[in-house]
């Protein structure tokens, strides 16, 4: 066939079957390809399913549970939890473009966020959002309340609103209305729901809910279907606390140590102040305060420290460490130069709670358990009489009296009246000591109460070893040295000896409820133990009773005006003996004839040229019951004499005022107030008004040392024969070593001063 | 009465070889052509192509409706646009098949030269950059994009086929051979280097060589080429094979093809993903709409990775009636060139041919990761505007050849 030429020319035969040629090969690429779809299906197609599955995000969220709260008895909020905002800008959706590719958000939504939030600073955040375009999550404003946000999500709501890129992360925050009321007791929770002591911590799993989960899943059809499991809020934990108990608690703590504050040295009234109000006979914790105290919402304020005295780690080997009190106060300068670490170690001191976490030697507040034991194991029956000539010789050592005069004939009931320490020491002579480290144990000393409070110190160490026990050692026992307690312990056991013998388990707690009211758990009241017989307890509050209304009584100052109470006061050496430091306390019951409650206040080294003398603890115990009693309905019993009257009348107007007072008048009440109130009834530590009637009384005895001349330039009472200086109102020993135990007395070599347990 | 005339012929203008015809057949030739003119027209052809078209349609909406309604709040975005070119590409078919196509011969030079001047286009400010190259230029006051690669391939089909018609007997020589096989080679240089598009080159000069293939009268040369390809490719990928992957990155895309696993979360990852869809998809796929890897996962979903989609959701059923369905079209098109009434008009459906065979092989090739992952779209039903409209006009092309095939007795 002759082919044509040029463009008209016909399609070859050899060209079309080329073409023909041409297709087979493409059909076999074809081909080829489908055999290798098919082992790919048929080599993975199970793998690659799972494959498939397994990548999908289903982008599950968290929901935050909300932390319980915490109530006091009558339900006032102590700890709460609120819900907050974080502001969250998505710089990459704020700058993104609308569909036709224009960026008409960044303006209008930085616009609203401006005129919303004072607090934000617009540049700053201008120059992030331009910054970092590629940014989804950055949080310039934090822990906003739901007020704060509202106009915003207003803005945000309207139609055609151009905001974009904003959102609000929500959480919680943990807020304590009442700010450093019972601070120790409620402790504080870290911004991820771990508290940290107190009941936050004890009680830090039922607080905590469980957190809830938003989260996406394939169903059988492969489709993405979504699910909320809700977050389940923590309990509510109603604590036995009564805010207004605690208040005036408080308050009288914060009173001592306004009044003694920088009187001797620098710092605070004392190193410590302790007070626990507990009702006797179900072991409820009405109230639990100590000074220095914190702001629960601000904790890690250190202004807090200053007063208190610096502590400081010393680092042993083996990751041992130690925690070591200097001499140095902490002022604003001291502060300054502090590190991290030494803050940190101050405030962790700080935050812990005296009345549970520090060990101290407790002193004569232990006579009633001693002699309660004596009773209690037939040695004594309550009819004995001793002879106090002022001091005893024990093992070879001279132990004195609180009075170094001598009591002369003493009667059981007086040895605790007047805190005979040589009466005292012939009693546990009586028992063994073999009886006297049995009641220890049975009063749980040395064993933690288990108080449902985190951080109880264990005091087992911190006994003085019944083996190792020699005739001294357990003379200075009877009498409350020579080994440490806790305050919760000392009255937990002061409950049962005045109740009958019921020691029941202390406890802050007394139900729990769900988040919406309905009743988890009922914490009843729980008798641990029998440790004294009803007679036995019968003797001890009249014993306790003759402490406070005795002629003789060293807690005389601690009667509130129209009641009658029990009692007994402490004065303790601390180590080193002689060191001139002391901690004094008064432990005691009301009312006297059917105890309700028993209220337990130590001073721990009072900031004052004299520490050894216990008004300063009977003084707040007074202070105290005077506003606690009425409030508890308890009954005024006894006639009010006309200074008493006036007293209270005074002190309903200063209540009244304090509740009614505008704020512009307060400058001017302060002043006046102040000053009235200094002459009235606080005084000096041996003030006229509280030893007013005992000092009549006394006066008619006539005890030797009142025949001494006073001496004009120091204002003490000076024997002519010795020369000795007495104290021109109570007789007590100037001079040193005069306390009961000479630093020749062997002291337990594992006993430690209170804050360094 | 007509219409039985019609399919009459359309049947046996199909055969190859003449045969007695019956009477309806002796017609005057004057006349016979002007019916021709009139009514044949290739309904399978383009049946075909609707089918392929339909099918592309429902598969982007499928593959795109969740990222355009995540990317653009309107899940039928990209089946908007893309109805949009197939509306204009169907228009210009038809309009094209209705032009004689010998009306295009004069623009073969002419064409060649614009599709050079528009490569260098995308460099001037009207050009577009997307995914890190500029391939695209924007035709201004429109609001149309155009891929001048697209451009280029038609451009290169009118070009050899009047080339291969003016040399005549002259492509059987060595010298005419290689003016065939030089021809193309700027303007593939052009695509690869100006708009750094590899895949688009690699296809301008797979239709070059077809087209060359089948005008060419000899076998051996090619089979020696073959070979030599063949053997430097494997050599290559020995080679290759052989490196650290850690420290050598030229032939990165090739140790990811080897081992795309080792890669997994960046380079491999397309492909891995494209695996995953073929291989969870089974033999009956999940479903319609049921596919999962193209919630956000499988990047270019209704674009170049569309047959994953296609496999994942129709499984190896739906996978293999899409390809027998490109073997339909190119047999159609084989067909039509065969009949064709000149060599310029078999040429030209022979260029179409070799476009759209080489395409759907290489997009399947790639999405199977049978070669190393490189972009190429699969004809008629990827998403990409220029694209379809360009191959339709292709098409309109073969049907206006159809259209003046004469049943020649021989």
């Amino acid at each position: 066939m002759k082919e044509q030429r040029g463009i008209r020319r016909k399609f070859p035969v050899r060209m079309q079957k080329k073409l023909v040629f041409l297709f087979m090969v493409l059909v076999l690429a074809f081909i080829a390809l489908v055999g290798r779809l098919y082992w790919i299906v048929r080599e993975n197609e199970n793998g690659y399913q799972k494959q498939v599955l397994s990548q999908q995000r289903y982008d599950s969220a968290t929901i935050p549970y909300r932390r319980g709260d915490i109530v006091d008895a009558k339900g006032t909020k102590l700890a709460v939890s609120e819900k907050v905002y974080n502001l969250v800008i998505d710089s990459k959706v704020m700058l993104s473009k609308d569909a036709s590719g224009v960026e008409k958000y960044l303006e209008p939504t930085l616009e609203a966020l401006g005129s919303c939030f004072a607090d934000l600073n617009m540049t700053e955040l201008r120059q992030y959002i331009t910054g970092h375009p590629d940014s989804s999550w950055y949080v310039p404003l934090k822990r906003l309340t739901y007020d704060q946000i509202g106009d915003f999500q207003m803005l945000q709501a309207e139609e055609n609103s151009l905001i974009r890129g904003v959102w609000f992360e929500e959480e919680y925050m943990r807020m304590y209305p009442n700010g450093s009321l019972a601070a120790d007791v409620i402790g504080f929770s870290r911004s991820d729901n771990q508290g940290l002591y107190g009941l936050e911590e004890y009680y830090n799993d039922v607080l905590n809910g469980t957190t809830g989960r938003e989260y996406g899943y394939l169903n059988d059809d492969s489709a993405l279907e979504r699910t909320i499991k809700p977050a389940v809020d923590g309990y509510t934990v109603h604590s036995t606390i009564d805010v207004n108990v605690q208040s005036i608690v408080e308050k009288y703590l914060l009173d001592f140590n306004e009044q003694y504050k920088n009187k001797a040295h620098e710092g605070n009234g004392a190193e410590n102040v302790g007070c626990v109000i507990m009702e006797v006979n179900t072991g409820k914790v009405l109230a639990m305060a100590s000074y220095p105290t914190f702001d629960l919402n601000d904790s890690r304020n250190t202004d807090a420290l200053i007063g208190s005295n610096k502590y400081v780690q010393e680092d042993k080997e083996n990751g041992y460490y130690e925690i070591k009190k200097t001499g140095t106060i902490i002022n604003e300068a001291v502060l300054a130069e502090m590190t991290e670490d030494e803050i940190y170690v101050n405030l962790n001191n700080l935050w812990k709670n005296f009345c549970i976490t520090n060990t101290y030697e407790p002193g004569s507040t232990i006579k009633p358990f001693t002699v309660a034991a004596a009773l209690e194991c037939g040695a004594i029956t309550g009819n004995e009489h001793y002879t106090c000539n002022g001091s005893l010789e024990i093992g070879g050592h001279t132990i004195h009296c609180h009075n170094v005069w001598g009591d002369g004939d003493v009667t059981v009931e007086k040895a605790i009246e007047s805190s005979c320490n040589v009466a005292l020491m012939k009693i546990g002579q009586q028992m063994g000591k073999e009886e006297f480290a049995r009641f220890q144990e049975i009063f749980n000393f040395g064993l933690k109460t288990n108080v449902d409070l985190a951080g109880e110190a264990r005091t087992a160490s911190l006994m003085f070893p019944v083996d190792q026990m020699g005739p001294a050692d357990l003379a200075t026992n009877t009498f409350g040295q020579n080994f440490n307690v806790t305050m919760i312990q000392m009255i937990s056991g002061f409950c049962s000896l005045i109740n009958g013998g019921n020691y029941y388990e202390p406890h802050m707690v007394d139900k729990i409820t769900n988040a919406n009211g309905a009743t988890i758990e009922n914490i009843e009241p729980r008798v641990l133990k029998q440790t004294v017989s009803e007679s036995t307890s019968a003797l001890i509050r009249q014993y306790c009773k003759a402490v406070v209304v005795g002629a003789n009584g060293t807690g005389k100052t601690a009667r509130p005006a129209g009641y009658v109470i029990g009692g007994k006061t402490g004065t303790a050496q601390t180590l080193p003996r002689g060191n001139k430091e002391y901690v004094v306390s008064f432990m005691g019951f009301a009312p006297v004839d059917d105890p309700q409650i028993a209220i337990y206040v130590v001073v721990d080294r009072a900031n004052a040229e004299r520490q050894d003398d216990a008004k300063y603890a009977t003084r707040i115990v007074r202070n105290i019951l005077t506003e606690v009693l009425p409030y508890l309905n308890i009954f005024m019993t006894e006639e009010l004499s006309d200074d008493e009257r006036k007293e209270l009348e005074e002190k309903q107007l200063e209540i009244t005022n304090m509740y009614t007072r505008k704020p512009e008048d307060d400058a001017l009440e302060n002043l006046e107030g102040d000053s009235a109130n200094e002459g009235e009834n606080i005084g000096e530590p041996t003030g006229e008004e509280g030893t007013g009637e005992g000092g009549s009384e006394e006066e008619l005895q006539q005890p030797k040392w009142m025949s001494f001349p006073v001496d004009p330039g120091t204002g003490y009472r000076v024997d002519p024969e010795t020369g000795k200086k007495y104290d021109a109102d109570t007789g007590d020993a100037i001079e040193e070593g005069l306390d009961a135990m000479g630093s020749d007395i062997p002291s337990n070599p594992n006993i430690v001063n209170p804050p360094e347990d | 009465m007509a219409t039985t005339v019609r399919r009459t012929r359309d049947v046996q203008s199909n055969r190859m070889s003449g045969r007695a015809r019956g009477g309806d057949h002796r017609l005057t030739r004057g006349r016979r052509k002007r019916e021709q003119s009139e009514y044949f027209f290739d309904y399978s052809l383009l049946f075909i192509v609707l089918f392929l078209l339909g099918f592309g349609m429902i598969m982007i909406y499928s593959a795109s409706s969740y990222a355009a309604f995540q990317s653009y709040g309107d899940a039928a975005y990209y089946l908007k646009k893309q109805a949009l070119a197939v509306t204009l590409g169907l228009i210009a078919m038809m309009v094209v098949a209705n032009i004689p196509y010998h009306f295009w011969e004069r623009f073969a030079t002419l064409g060649y030269g614009v599709s050079v001047a528009l490569i260098f286009l995308v460099l001037t400010p009207l050009g577009i950059e997307s995914h890190g190259a500029r391939r695209w230029f924007r035709i201004p006051g429109v609001g149309m994009q155009i891929q001048p690669a697209e451009v280029a391939k038609l451009a290169m089909i009118l070009f050899l086929a009047v080339m291969v018609c003016k040399m005549g007997k002259g492509v059987r020589t060595i010298k005419g051979f290689v003016l065939m096989m030089v021809m193309p080679l700027p303007v593939v240089v052009l695509i690869w280097k100006v708009t750094d598009n590899l895949s688009s080159a690699i296809i301008v000069l797979s239709i070059a060589l077809l087209m060359v293939f089948v005008a060419s009268p000899d076998y051996k040369k090619f089979v020696a080429m073959g070979a030599v390809a063949i053997l430097f490719v494997s050599l290559l990928v020995v080679y290759v094979s052989r490196l650290d992957p850690s420290t050598n990155f030229r032939f990165r895309r090739i140790q990811v093809w080897l081992n795309p696993e080792s890669d997994s979360q960046d380079k491999g990852f397309q492909t891995l993903q494209g695996l995953y869809a073929i291989g969870s998809g089974g033999v009956l796929g999940k479903g319609l709409g049921r596919s999962m890897q193209k919630l956000s996962f499988l990047p270019e979903a209704q674009n170049d990775m569309i047959f994953s989609i296609i496999c994942e959701e129709l499984g190896l059923f739906g996978a293999i009636a899409i390809i027998l369905m490109f073997i339909l079209l190119i047999w159609r098109m084989m067909i039509i060139a065969n009949n064709a009434s000149d060599l310029f008009g078999a040429m030209l459906v022979v260029g179409v041919i070799g476009h759209v065979a080489v395409q759907a092989i290489l997009n399947i090739a790639v999405v199977t990761n049978s070669i190393p992952n490189t972009g190429i779209s699969l004809p008629f039903i990827s998403y990409g505007g220029t694209s379809v409209v360009f191959l339709l006009i292709e098409i309109g092309l073969v049907l206006s050849v159809a259209r003046r095939i004469q049943l020649k007795e021989l």
